[in-house]
């Protein structure tokens, strides 16, 4: 179908073009422009050229920032994807019992963070909670989860994938109705067994499904924040100082527009390597298909 | 209708957050309210003492008919203080507010305050002398310029002792007077049960306001004369080795979870439910715990290493520059009255926080405040040995950014105190 005039597609695309002008490339080109001066947003800037990025980038702390990030979305993609799929496996079948409990582990996604993030911190407090006191019981000494540098970061992923999971799972059970019972009746005919027919039926066939769950995931964890502004604080150490809040930490607490403008940047560009790495994977993936 | 002003003040600080000027905005005409002028006061509370400051304002507001002082809760400490920064650039601040004493230097040098200097007898308010703006900060910055009355003392306070006094008698151990009694009577103190269970001897929050109070005791000061950030040289070194020692090689002490007044709140907890036998926090604290524990609370001077030194805290109140003036007059009407005797004196007894005036003190002293309740006592005869902070406007970026972090890293993960503190004084050398 050809236009009548060459203007038309634009003017259909205007309003998005200028809403992704004004909130998304707009912001992003204040924050580089801004990572290049020296300012507290009440003093006057002053010009200071890469020495933003030079600060950041001293004693490895921009590269840890990143390498934390990434981390804990490996470990809240690689979480989420596991038992979102494994509960969806689990809980596709009929019943009021199995609806109940797909209720239940969905409830968990739309509980606000902050919720959350507060719950977590009494299950997991060192003197009153109950994971201590279970631990108490057995006769161990209870871990600090969220004062020891080793261990926060695993946890925080923890309650990421529990809140994450029952969305993931929801999105897997959608794929399975998608998969046709003729091509794993067919399957069993010919002596697959379960594990047979999930490996070489199902999870092809959800190939598409967790794509997205892993895409939305993966979003969602790079944009982590609540979690970590209520229950670490980015400590201990700076063990949870993830990209997010290592932007609102300079800016709001530490009164360095530049230096968080220099994050902003540096996030921006790591995002669109790893949302190009993933399309490119998605793409040859897609090309293997056909 | 107050929370939608709210919300459009917010907005209209994110929206000018890219294209704000330098240099805070102004408001021109002052809001009246019942033909009474409105001081909009954002405060950073919260429990008890959130309740007793929102009496008291309700008490200023009932007892005159020309001002309404309209109280704002916004967050902890450092949220208020990112919503003032925010606020401020935006021309939208309230006209009254307080502010942690790391960050008054800070807000000078922007501008952004009142010189409250001119105000009808703000000069002869009986302050305190450790505790007003002269005593709190060094006279003049590095430069030698002496500074403007900026900021009113409100709720002050200075790290302290406490100890489960019950613990201590079992132990016949009386307050440690040193960091060398601190570190036996910790050794003491801490037992370790079978079933994992440690009482810990000592605790305090791996923050800075204690690492200050450490390095000046251990002989050294943030700010060198010539304006260099030394951090105590050797002092703030050992002040963090001190505390290596306690945690890594002693296992005497307990660093809690989390930051900031998380971590404090974590030390009260484990101290009333007798987990740890000594601990170091706010004088703030005092009433809350005396209430709470179910054991005597005994309250005591920090040890002394080579000296004996403490910092005060708290916040003070600073008025907006750019509000109408009608409005700052009001909130200096305000201010002096929340710095009678009489408020003063409610405000310290019911809180904890010290009593910021001499006549409150005299007064306290006359009732037999101090005689029934001697924990009080002790943060105000501390003061003696409190050192003012530099006014240094890069104090605050020091301590949030480059030393706060690096504690932790040398407690936590046993990093070389030398190599993290040479590290931060070289990046407070940087531009911010």
């Amino acid at each position: 179908m050809r236009p009548r005039s060459t203007w038309h597609p634009w003017a259909m695309l205007g309003p998005t073009l200028a809403l992704l002008a004004v909130f998304f490339a707009l912001p992003i080109g204040v924050a580089a422009y801004e990572s290049l001066f020296s300012w507290d947003m009440l003093t006057p800037p002053r010009y200071v050229g890469t020495a933003n990025y030079e600060a950041l980038a001293a004693h490895g702390e921009l590269l840890r920032i990143a390498l934390r990030t990434l981390g804990y979305s490996v470990l809240v993609v690689a979480g989420t994807m596991t038992l979102g799929l494994g509960l969806a496996l689990l809980l596709d079948r009929p019943g009021r019992l199995f609806a109940f409990v797909r209720a239940s582990v969905f409830s968990a996604y739309v509980v606000s963070w902050v919720a959350v993030a507060l719950l977590w911190m009494w299950i997991l407090d060192g003197n009153a909670g109950p994971i201590a006191g279970f631990m108490r019981s057995l006769g161990l000494a209870p871990v600090s989860f969220l004062g020891d540098p080793g261990w926060a970061l695993p946890t925080l992923a923890v309650v990421g994938v529990w809140k994450l999971t029952g969305y993931a799972m929801i999105v897997f059970l959608a794929g399975l109705q998608g998969v046709p019972r003729s091509l794993l009746e067919a399957a069993a005919l010919d002596g697959a067994g379960p594990w047979a027919r999930f490996r070489h039926v199902t999870l092809p066939l959800l190939a598409p499904t967790a794509s997205f769950v892993a895409t939305t995931s993966l979003v969602t964890s790079f944009q982590a924040f609540d979690v970590v502004r209520i229950m670490t604080q980015g400590g201990p150490a700076r063990a949870t100082e993830l990209f997010v809040y290592a932007i609102y930490e300079q800016i709001f607490l530490n009164l360095s527009v530049g230096r968080a403008s220099a994050l902003t940047v540096v996030f921006f560009v790591l995002l669109l390597a790893v949302a190009g790495l993933q399309l490119r994977v998605w793409r040859a993936r897609a090309g293997v298909s056909r | 209708m107050l929370a939608r002003r709210d919300l459009l003040r917010a907005c209209a600080a994110w929206a000018a957050l890219p294209v704000a000027a330098a240099g805070c905005g102004h408001r021109a005409r002052p809001e009246y309210r019942d033909g009474r002028v409105v001081v909009t006061f954002w405060y950073a509370y919260g429990d008890l003492v959130r309740k007793v400051m929102l009496d008291l304002v309700a008490r200023y507001n009932a007892s005159q008919s020309r001002v309404f002082v309209e109280a704002v809760h916004q967050g902890d400490y450092y949220e208020c203080l990112a919503k003032l920064r925010t606020a401020l650039a935006a021309g939208a601040a309230p006209t009254l507010s307080h502010v942690v004493c790391e960050v008054i230097p800070y807000l000078a040098r922007a501008g952004v305050l009142e010189d409250l200097g001119g105000y009808e007898g703000a000069r002869v308010l009986p302050f305190v002398p450790a505790l007003e703006q002269r005593g709190t900060f060094a006279e003049s910055d590095t430069d030698g310029h002496a500074q403007p009355l900026v900021a009113i003392p409100f709720n002050r306070s200075t790290p302290i002792a406490f100890l489960n006094a019950r613990m201590l008698d079992e132990a016949h151990l009386a307050p440690p007077r040193t960091w060398d009694e601190l570190l036996d009577s910790a050794r003491t103190l801490t037992r370790r049960a079978a079933n994992g269970e440690t009482r810990w001897g000592f605790e305090v929050p791996i923050s800075w306001w204690y690492w200050v109070a450490m390095v000046g005791q251990a002989g050294g000061r943030l700010v060198e004369p010539d304006g260099r950030v030394s951090l105590g040289d050797g002092a703030g070194e050992k002040a963090l080795r001190f505390w290596q020692r306690l945690v890594r090689d002693e296992h005497v002490m307990r660093p809690p979870p989390g930051r900031d007044y998380q971590a404090w709140q974590s030390s009260n907890e484990s101290f009333l439910q007798g987990r740890i036998a000594m601990m170091w926090s706010s004088t703030a604290f005092v009433r809350y715990l005396e209430d709470n524990a179910r054991f005597p609370v005994l309250a005591a001077p920090l040890p002394r290493d080579v000296r004996a030194s403490v910092p005060t805290g708290g916040t003070m109140f600073v008025v907006m520059r750019g509000a109408p003036d009608a409005e700052k007059q009001a909130a200096w009407d305000f201010v002096r009255w929340m710095c009678d005797a009489e408020q003063t004196i409610t405000w310290s007894t019911r809180t904890g926080y010290m009593p910021v005036t001499l006549p409150a003190v005299e007064g306290l002293v006359d009732r037999g405040w101090y005689a029934r309740h001697p924990n009080d006592r002790v943060a105000y005869d501390q003061l003696a040995a409190a050192d003012p902070w530099p006014w240094a406007p890069e104090l605050f970026r020091v301590d949030r950014d480059l030393v706060e972090p690096r504690l932790e890293e040398g407690v936590l993960e046993g990093a070389d105190a030398h190599a993290l503190m040479d590290a931060a004084r070289e990046e407070a050398a940087r531009p911010a």
